[in-house]
């Protein structure tokens, strides 16, 4: 079983996962007519900013046994099997954000989605775009990420990648990699937001 | 192996699912006071507020006792469990091959909580309920229309809850409280303030420290006389004073009772093979770090599924309970969890950040270096995480600072 695989130290906060994300989620499939569309798309893997500005594609882990699934009122939270994934029964969640409680990670969000009675703000979340998988496609981050922070692969293959990574290391005189003056690895946009938000 | 679980609320349903996981074969009984099918205690009130109809509230499937092999007892009540003889009884008089006690190897306690009752002169009058039950708030539905008038009593979660329910029916609803605000044993006095805020701007009438002492009304209820001396009129009245554990059948001579069943780390009473869970159990409180009775529903699902492992034999230990709640009130998110009013001690650091006009609020509550608890009024996306904290008690090494503002997320937490 193929899942999506974080590599936290990869990513350089560009957010193209977010955008690829929210367009895989709408009814065009399409980012020019996507952002047009009401409710807007929006995305389910959100680049957290680190404490140094790093960016942190940080998405739904799917846990079992899951936090957000036990703690769910309505039973809208279940498991599919066959993708391992964790998914929403829009129709059944009521907003009650007991999920958003019970998730260590804090990767639900509350808004109004397609899938979604209209009108209504439902908990959501990723998906594994299991909608995708069953076309032979890969989930729509993997896909958009250029930095290789978010790989699609079984968990034994990226286990034994990591461990050729070790190996490699500990042989090869590592040096801290020096960047350009002025290069920045946080997208401007998202520092924009950051300090928007930030009151 | 045989079980009995007392209770079919979802501490009792959680334990049998997760007995069935690991032991296909032994029988399963669940004796239960309530015949619907199982549902979703907390979401009446979303009946009551109109949000939802009845038959949203059923959790699992009505096959659900024959799936999974379940012997269903509904509808009785346990009045007594006779230890040496390891049987429980229900009030029914045995008869054609129906009989009144059930034999155990292993039995759950999870009996839940009831609502905690006042003294009043005219309790009997009609239109005064308690709410605990689907059973109440179908009985409210049928007598809301006409009223205009609603009193509540108490501003606990269910005394909050009912108000904001009528309120969204269109009563005018007056809610006679203890404390200056209302939810006082879950948050602290600045967020209760601006709960308070909100229901106040959406025209709910708050009065503090007045007790009923008399209801009165011709067959129904018209007038509560209060002990300050002053008269409201009312359509309806709710009954929200908080809940005590239902555990009343429980022989205290050999099980352990403080103000709920008291249990191990395996969730196992003082008396061996006995288990209790949710409402009815106490346990230690990881924030508080003391005996105490957590009585929601994470809890209760939580030591369901871990008591229904351990009676059929698979060790696993419960590290204890945590106090926590998230309400949606209007246009206002709150969150709490742990310890929000800690003691005067210096072990203790408090942060907090406030923006009245963004409705912004947020204080950590620190025990050296470690977070105890929290309150949150709007942005509680991220509430998960630092209720991960407070509950794996981790040492907190980025500043307090970080995880006031408003778009603190997990990638703080982490060191590369
Ligand atoms: C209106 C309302 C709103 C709430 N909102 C929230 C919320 O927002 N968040 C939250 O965390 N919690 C909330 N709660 C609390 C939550 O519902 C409880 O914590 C949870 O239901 C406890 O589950 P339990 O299985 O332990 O007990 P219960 O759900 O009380 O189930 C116990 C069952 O045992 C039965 N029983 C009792 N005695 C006997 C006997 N002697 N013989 C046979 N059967 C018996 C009862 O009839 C009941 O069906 C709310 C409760 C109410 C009433």
């Amino acid at each position: 079983m193929k899942k999506v695989v974080v590599h936290p130290e990869r990513c350089v906060g560009c957010m193209q996962c977010m955008v690829a994300c929210a367009t895989a989620h709408s009814r065009s499939g399409n980012l020019f007519s996507a952002i047009c569309e009401v409710p807007l798309p929006k995305p389910r893997v959100h680049v957290g900013v680190g404490l140094y500005g790093e960016g942190f594609p940080n998405r739904c882990r799917h846990c079992d046994p899951a936090p957000c699934m036990l703690a769910c009122l309505p039973g809208a939270i279940y498991r599919n099997a066959e993708f391992e994934t964790v998914m929403i029964d829009s129709d059944k969640c009521i907003n009650c954000a007991s999920c958003a409680m019970a998730c260590p990670f804090g990767v639900i969000r509350y808004h109004e989605d397609m899938h979604a009675p209209p009108k209504q703000v439902v908990a959501v979340k990723c998906d594994n775009c299991i909608d995708r998988q069953a076309k032979g496609l890969v989930p729509a981050c993997v896909e958009a990420c250029k930095s290789s922070a978010l790989t699609f692969e079984t968990t034994s293959d990226a286990l034994k990648r990591k461990t050729n990574e070790v190996a490699r290391s500990v042989s090869i005189e590592t040096g801290k990699i020096v960047v350009a003056p002025g290069f920045n690895l946080l997208n401007a946009a998202k520092k924009a937001q950051i300090n928007l938000k930030a009151m | 192996m045989k079980y009995v679980i007392i209770g079919n609320g979802i501490a009792g349903i959680q334990a049998a699912e997760s007995i069935r996981q690991i032991d296909s074969r032994g029988g399963i009984t669940i004796i239960g006071d309530e015949t619907f099918t199982p549902y979703c205690r907390p979401m009446i009130s979303l009946v009551l507020e109109g949000a939802i109809p009845t038959e949203k509230l059923a959790i699992r499937g009505a096959d659900f006792y024959e799936k999974l092999n379940i012997e269903p007892v509904l509808g009785k009540r346990v009045t007594h469990i006779d230890v040496d003889a390891r049987q429980v009884i229900i009030d029914d008089t045995p008869k054609g091959g129906k009989k009144n006690h059930f034999s155990y190897d292993k039995l759950l306690i999870a009996t839940g909580a009831d609502a905690r009752p006042i003294k009043a002169e005219g309790l009997s009058l009609g239109n005064i309920f308690y709410m605990r039950g689907q059973a109440h708030v179908c009985d409210m539905l049928e007598s809301l229309s006409g009223g205009k008038k609603a009193l509540v009593l108490g501003g606990g979660l269910v005394g909050f809850k009912a108000a904001y329910g009528l309120m969204k029916r269109g009563f005018e609803v007056t809610m006679l409280i203890k404390s200056g605000y209302p939810l006082s044993m879950q948050i602290d006095e600045a967020g209760g303030k601006l709960v308070l805020k909100e229901l106040v701007r959406h025209g709910l009438k708050v009065m503090v420290g007045a007790e009923v002492k008399a209801f009165e009304g011709n067959g129904r209820v018209r007038e509560a006389y209060l002990s300050d001396g002053s008269v409201l009129q009312c359509d309806i009245v709710i009954i929200g004073k908080g809940v005590l554990p239902s555990l009343s059948f429980v022989p205290r001579d050999q099980v352990r009772v403080d103000l709920g069943i008291v249990v191990d780390q395996h969730l196992e009473t003082s008396s061996s093979g006995i288990f209790a869970a949710g409402d009815v159990a106490e346990y230690v409180d990881i924030a508080r770090k003391t005996p105490w009775v957590n009585a929601i529903w994470p809890e209760a699902v939580n030591q369901g599924r871990l008591a229904g492992m351990n009676m059929a034999g698979r060790k696993v230990a419960y590290k204890g309970s945590l106090s926590r709640n998230v309400i949606r009130i209007f246009d206002v998110d709150v969150m709490t969890c742990g310890v929000v009013e800690p003691p005067d001690d210096p072990g203790y650091q408090v942060i907090s950040k406030i923006d009245p006009h963004k409705n912004f609020y947020r204080k950590l509550v620190f025990r050296n270096d470690v977070l105890v608890g929290l309150v949150m009024v709007n942005d509680i996306d991220q509430g998960g995480l630092l209720v991960s904290l407070i509950q794996s008690e981790t040492p907190i090494k980025i500043s307090g600072e970080t995880m006031l503002k408003p778009n603190f997320n997990y990638k703080q937490l982490l060191k590369f």
